[in-house]
């Protein structure tokens, strides 16, 4: 264990918990599912920024702890950018094999854990429901969800249309039709070059036998 | 009085069979408001140092715990939840004021099932040999009037391979954290305690007690005198707090 005050270490993953199960509960099946889990332990070591959490999936509880003395079942070893494009990827054992996180240990539950977290339908409507009232709740709800749906919507003709300025209007790259023209004019003439060559050497070798 | 006969509580010299009542007094007094005061004087920072020991305990479902000095039942609670049906957790006070607020809050909260209450001593624990998996006492062991008998006892109700842990306040590692901790303890703590408790000397006592108890190394040596190995102590807050760890052979 690192010299580090323990308390400093156990206050983050005290907060770590809380904000983690608050967020379970919007999903009324969460637990449910997390519970095949039960008594499986998770090491999750960041090296960048520096930190340290076992996950110890519970009957109705997700309990992280700072210090488990015992074999986790999966430990898991890299940075903080590599842990969220695992957490968040559609694809985990690709990014498995392919990012430089180490693994030891099973990580079949693993990956099992990371779908089961990535599918869960979060109710972001019930807290305001339960703090607002059922109307002002509902609301308020349709507002964040038109606010979403704007926002994705936004996101994808933003890319759309940057993707036609930059081809179209500014030409400042070619299109993908231009680029495999290219590429195959490119191919083509390197072949003629290569035949060329080899007519060249036919003929050297003619004229030296004759001279 | 001979040297032999006495004892410290807080600063004060008295006769050791004097001792555990002038103790029982403080803590009569102190048992309703005894949780809202940890907050109040800590910060809420006790929640984190009782956490963390929760945590190196190492304690799993199907264990038998016993907290000593469990008092309010902070300990007891979480360890009940991690033993589970099938385990068992012992909450062990010598405070007939303390076992009562700690048994009612746990009853309120729904934690019964696997816990059992009892009044004892420490010093004389009324277990039979390899009884349990972990033994821990929080804040518990600067009041006892002979901590040699105490760690002996606990070594013997424990399992072979069994853990102690022994949270307490100790020794700042920084002279001035430990100037600015002598000021708030002697000065502040008292005010804090005759404004919410009106009870004014139980917490200089406390203040005094901390000062008496073994510093951190010197705890860590009685452990091992008394037969623990693997010991060792984990510093918090710059040291005001430590959590001492012992395994039985």
């Amino acid at each position: 264990m690192s010299q580090a005050d323990p308390a400093i270490h156990t206050a983050a993953v005290a907060a770590l918990e809380a904000a983690a199960n608050q967020t379970l509960k919007l999903d009324p099946t969460a637990y449910q599912r997390l519970s095949v889990f039960s008594g499986q332990v998770f090491h999750i070591d960041c090296d960048q920024p520096k930190f340290n959490v076992y996950l110890c999936p519970e009957q109705s509880f997700l309990r992280f702890t700072a210090y488990y003395d015992g074999e986790a079942t999966t430990t898991i070893r890299g940075s903080g950018s590599e842990f969220t494009k695992l957490a968040t990827s559609k694809d985990p054992g690709g990014v498995l094999i392919n990012s430089n996180i180490k693994l030891e240990g099973d990580s079949a539950p693993l990956i099992e854990l990371q779908k089961v977290l990535s599918e869960l339908e979060l109710d972001w409507e019930a807290p305001l429901v339960e703090s607002l009232g059922d109307v002002l709740g509902h609301q308020l709800a349709n507002i964040f969800r038109a606010l979403a749906n704007w926002g994705r919507k936004a996101k994808v003709n933003n890319a759309r249309q940057w993707r036609d300025f930059i081809l179209e209007e500014a030409r400042l790259a070619p299109s993908r039709a231009e680029v495999e023209n290219f590429f195959s004019a490119n191919n083509q003439l390197t072949q003629q070059l290569d035949r060329i060559e080899g007519r060249l050497r036919k003929l050297q070798r003619q004229l030296s036998e004759l001279g | 009085m001979s040297e032999q006969d006495t004892t410290h509580f807080g600063f004060k010299t008295v006769k050791s069979e004097e001792k555990a009542d002038l103790v029982a007094d403080v803590f009569h007094s102190v048992a309703v408001k005894y949780d809202l005061m940890n907050d109040l004087m800590s910060g809420g920072i006790h929640r984190l140092w009782k956490r963390f020991t929760i945590e190196v305990s190492g304690v799993r479902e199907g264990q038998t715990v016993l907290d000593i000095a469990g008092g309010t039942g902070d300990l007891t609670a979480k360890f009940s939840r991690l033993v589970g049906k099938t385990g068992q957790v012992v909450l062990a006070d010598i405070n007939s004021s303390m076992l009562e607020v700690g048994r009612d809050k746990l009853i309120d909260s729904g934690y019964f099932g696997n816990i059992e209450f009892t009044q004892t001593d420490a010093q004389f624990l009324p277990f039979a040999d390899n009884s349990f998996d972990c033994v821990c006492i929080a804040f518990g062991l600067r009041n006892v009037t002979d901590k040699d008998k105490a760690l002996s006892s606990m070594l013997r109700v424990l399992k072979p391979g069994g853990r102690l842990l022994i949270l307490e306040f100790s020794k700042p590692r920084n002279e001035w954290l430990e100037k600015a901790y002598d000021t708030y303890s002697f000065k502040v703590l008292p005010k804090i305690g005759k404004l919410v408790t009106n009870d004014e000397e139980s917490y200089q006592y406390l203040a005094e007690s901390i000062r008496m108890h073994p510093n951190q190394e010197t705890l860590k040596e009685m452990m091992v005198n008394a037969g623990f190995e693997s010991c060792r102590f984990y510093n918090m807050t710059g040291g005001i707090v430590a959590l001492h760890r012992g395994i039985k052979p």
